[in-house]
């Protein structure tokens, strides 16, 4: 069920009504019962396996908390990596230990497996691995209410495409329990309504557009692979700060908090700091589950980029399992070590040229830079494959200059709603930096508040790419 | 006390909102939905009929648009009426098509071109058949009965097919959609122009479906008969003269189906075409619809046979 599914939008208040009419002690109960039946609703065939990862997180987490042991933890994370590995990954380590075989020259078949992957699967067992982490670091408490735990695990607003939850930050607020607020309620709505803005009206404008280039690059002039290349960097981040939002705004009502996902990554001065504001929740989880174990920063720099490296090529596989993913994470593991290594040079360049560190030229640079280098390696997420982002990027060539192709947008008046759907999303981002847009809105007198709403409303049902006639876009990050 | 008053107070603004977001949704819609004038499902002018004007209705698909003119029906006897048929309509949304025709309107008769009889569960056209049918109760019912299932979000939100249209609508266009509607002379009938070809070798045979689908239009069909008769309307089942017919064996099972369905006028025309007055090689359009003159020849004829053979419209009546 999609946030933007009319079913969803007859659930959700459905659920929300409930919830607060409920008695207190109920209320855990009924959020798990909505969680379920949201995943059931995806899809009956893997829910067993979101059952599985409650019952077993939860016992396991009650071993911990009882004798912490390295072993059981080891086998308690072994067994969602476990369940991991063989519906996410098998298929594509069987492929590839066959294409090493063949090249060492030894015949081996991978068979042809057709596992179903469980939607979700990778976020809520992200979830659930780093509680069990934080009650064996005795960060928190292992939760003794089974419906609080699950509920944890399987909360439906951040279940199928997070933000990933934290223990720290989630189960307190279930074992607190919340009370309606109207102020949540029109932040949550606000929150909501500005997701579906972002996804309708620019993200799945622009996703037609890049389908259709990434499908078949040869047909496009360069100029044209290259404003589908930006298209794309664009798309993902809409696309996935729409879906945050949504599922932040969905909490927000509930009076709930998630974690938020996003701080206007793309006005980042450097890789660096563009993986400390996008996708949040998991630079977060890899960084305090995977980087600090490795040693963080903490054995000296040649350890720091091998870990570094490391980090941003499990974060690559975690996206998909491809090799196109790998190449994503390692070139962005790559950029930062880089850029490390350089930090230095650089510095010293830009005294040189007489470049102000703290100037507005020197940051619109390394904006754009970092834009541009992380557009490069979205080329590589979107087309797929090796090959196919090398035929991008083959496109892309000067070469080709001077060749027409088809046209990126058929009609005009769809070109020019892109632009100022792209604008006015880059500024909410923008403004997002000084205050909390849908919380400002919130508070807002009565006129401004509704006509912002009304506004918002009529812009996605008017503008929004819906319906028949359109090849509606699911969410990127539902595959992951 | 003061806190009830406050919740009070906000589910009213709250109300409040979301009339006025429903307003402007409404607006929205009426604006970007194609205006619809022609080929049946013309429900804005059917509306702007003053209500209980119609001696009668007529229902069906193209073959009813194309081939009953009201306006000659009238000019010939006197009697009123209105052809709110859809093109490919199926019998499912011809009840409910009935229903909602029934609010403004109390004919004496209710005429139903019976060759849906023999369409499938779903016909081409549903969307255009329910999008256009005032929203309500009967479109709710039409949505959830009679469209396939990827079509009742559309159908029961405007903006879901005809939001797209932002790109074209001209401003005269959206003016007229916001403008109240205007009676329309035609009176759901469509002219097409034209004369069929091969009709040397005329009469062809229709696709027909499979019994448990003609029971199943049948079962609409006499819940369609079973409304009129709750009303105190005449229900009259008829085949057009057409090139275009059923195996002989189902006109027979049809008409011992309609003598089985309580209160139902059956007539069957199919092979009148010369009785009528119509000419093949001049009045069709193709082997099943009439072409303009044809609509006018059949209309006329149309207007005495009601009138001869339909009690509820007699003269004297």
């Amino acid at each position: 069920m999609s946030f933007l599914s009319p079913g969803f939008l007859a659930f959700f208040p459905v659920a929300a009504l409930f919830y607060f009419c409920l008695p207190a002690r109920y209320k855990n109960a009924w959020l798990l019962a909505c969680s379920f039946f949201f995943y059931l609703c995806a899809g009956v065939k893997t829910f067993g396996f979101l059952l599985f990862a409650c019952v077993f997180t939860y016992f396991a987490a009650l071993r911990l908390e009882k004798k912490p042991s390295r072993l059981v933890l080891a086998l308690a994370l072994g067994a969602h990596i476990g369940l991991l590995f063989v519906f996410k990954y098998l298929g594509f380590a069987l492929s590839l230990a066959s294409r090493v075989l063949r090249a060492a020259g030894l015949a081996f078949s991978d068979p042809a497996l057709s596992l179903l992957l469980p939607l979700g699967i990778s976020f809520y067992l992200f979830a659930a691995m780093g509680y069990l982490v934080d009650v064996y670091r005795r960060t928190v408490p292992a939760e003794h209410s089974f419906v609080r735990c699950a509920l944890f695990i399987s909360f439906f607003p951040s279940l199928l495409s997070g933000p990933i939850p934290r223990s720290t930050q989630l189960l307190p607020q279930f074992q607190k329990g919340t009370a309606f607020s109207l102020e949540n309620a029109r932040r949550g709505a606000f929150r909501f309504m500005l997701g579906a803005f972002l996804k309708l009206c620019a993200a799945d404008r622009l996703g037609a557009v890049t389908a259709a280039v990434f499908s078949d690059p040869a047909a496009y002039s360069p100029g044209r692979v290259l404003a589908a290349a930006v298209f794309f960097s664009l798309q993902i981040y809409f696309d996935f700060f729409a879906y945050s939002e949504m599922a932040c705004g969905c909490a927000e009502v509930l009076g709930f908090s998630l974690i938020r996902n996003f701080r206007t990554p793309y006005f980042s001065r450097s890789v660096q700091e563009f993986w400390r504001r996008w996708h949040i929740s998991l630079s977060t989880w890899f960084r305090d589950y995977l980087y600090i174990p490795l040693g963080g920063s903490r054995r000296g720099s040649t350890r720091r980029n091998i870990n570094v490296l490391i980090v941003f090529a499990v974060s690559g596989l975690w996206h998909g399992a491809a090799l196109s993913f790998v190449v994503w994470g390692l070139l962005n593991g790559l950029y930062q070590v880089l850029g490390s290594v350089t930090a230095g040079a650089r510095s010293r360049l830009r005294r040189c040229i007489g470049l102000r560190e703290d100037g507005r030229l020197c940051a619109l640079w390394q904006t754009a830079c970092t834009f541009a280098l992380a557009t490069a390696a979205w080329v590589f997420f979107k087309a797929g494959s090796l090959r196919a982002a090398l035929a991008v990027f083959c496109a892309m060539s000067p070469q080709r200059a001077g060749m027409q192709g088809s046209v990126l947008f058929k009609n005009p008046a769809e070109l020019w709603a892109a632009a100022v759907f792209i604008a006015l999303c880059l500024a909410l981002d923008l403004l997002s930096l000084r205050f909390d847009v849908p919380a400002r809105l919130a508070r807002a007198p009565r006129p401004a508040r509704w006509g912002a709403a009304l506004t918002l409303l009529l812009a996605v049902f008017v503008f929004g790419v819906y319906g028949t006639g359109y090849d509606a876009q699911d969410f990127i990050y539902f595959k992951f | 006390m003061k806190r009830k008053r406050i919740v009070f107070k906000e589910l009213l603004w709250a109300l409040l909102f979301v009339l006025a977001a429903g307003a402007l949704l409404g607006c929205a819609s009426r604006m970007l939905k194609p205006e619809r004038t022609e080929y049946g499902a013309v429900w804005r002018a059917f509306l702007a009929e003053p209500e209980d004007s119609m001696d009668y209705l007529y229902l069906g698909s193209s073959y009813a648009y194309c081939d009953v003119s009201p306006a000659v029906i009238e000019q010939e006897t006197g009697l009123s009426g209105y052809c709110m048929a859809g093109p490919e309509q199926t019998m499912s949304i011809t009840y409910w098509y009935l229903r909602q025709c029934l609010e403004t309107q109390s004919p004496r008769a209710v005429f139903i071109e019976a060759s849906a009889l023999h369409f499938a569960r779903f016909q081409g056209f549903t969307q255009v058949n329910l999008a256009y049918m005032p929203m309500g109760v009967n479109r709710l019912g039409a949505a959830l009965t009679a469209a396939e299932p990827g079509l009742r979000t559309g159908i029961l939100f405007d903006l879901y097919f005809y939001h797209d249209r932002w790109t074209e609508i001209t401003a005269e266009e959206a003016l007229r959609a916001l403008a109240p509607a205007q009676p329309d002379e035609r009176r759901g009938f469509t002219a097409v122009q034209g004369t069929a070809e091969n009709m040397d070798k005329a009469p062809f045979e229709r696709e027909t479906q499979s019994g448990q689908v003609y029971l199943e239009n049948l079962g609409w069909l006499r819940k369609t008969a079973a409304l009129c008769q709750e009303r105190g309307i005449t229900p009259v089942v008829l085949f057009h003269p057409t090139y275009s017919r059923l195996p002989q064996e189902w006109y027979a099972r049809i008409a011992r189906d309609m003598e089985d369905t309580p209160g139902v006028l059956y007539f069957d025309l199919s092979a009148q075409a010369e009785a009528c007055g119509l000419d093949p090689m001049r009045d069709y359009f193709d082997a099943g619809h009439l072409n303009e003159g044809g609509a006018h020849i059949f209309s006329g004829f149309l207007g005495r046979f009601m009138q001869q053979n339909v009690p509820a419209l007699a003269p004297e009546a």
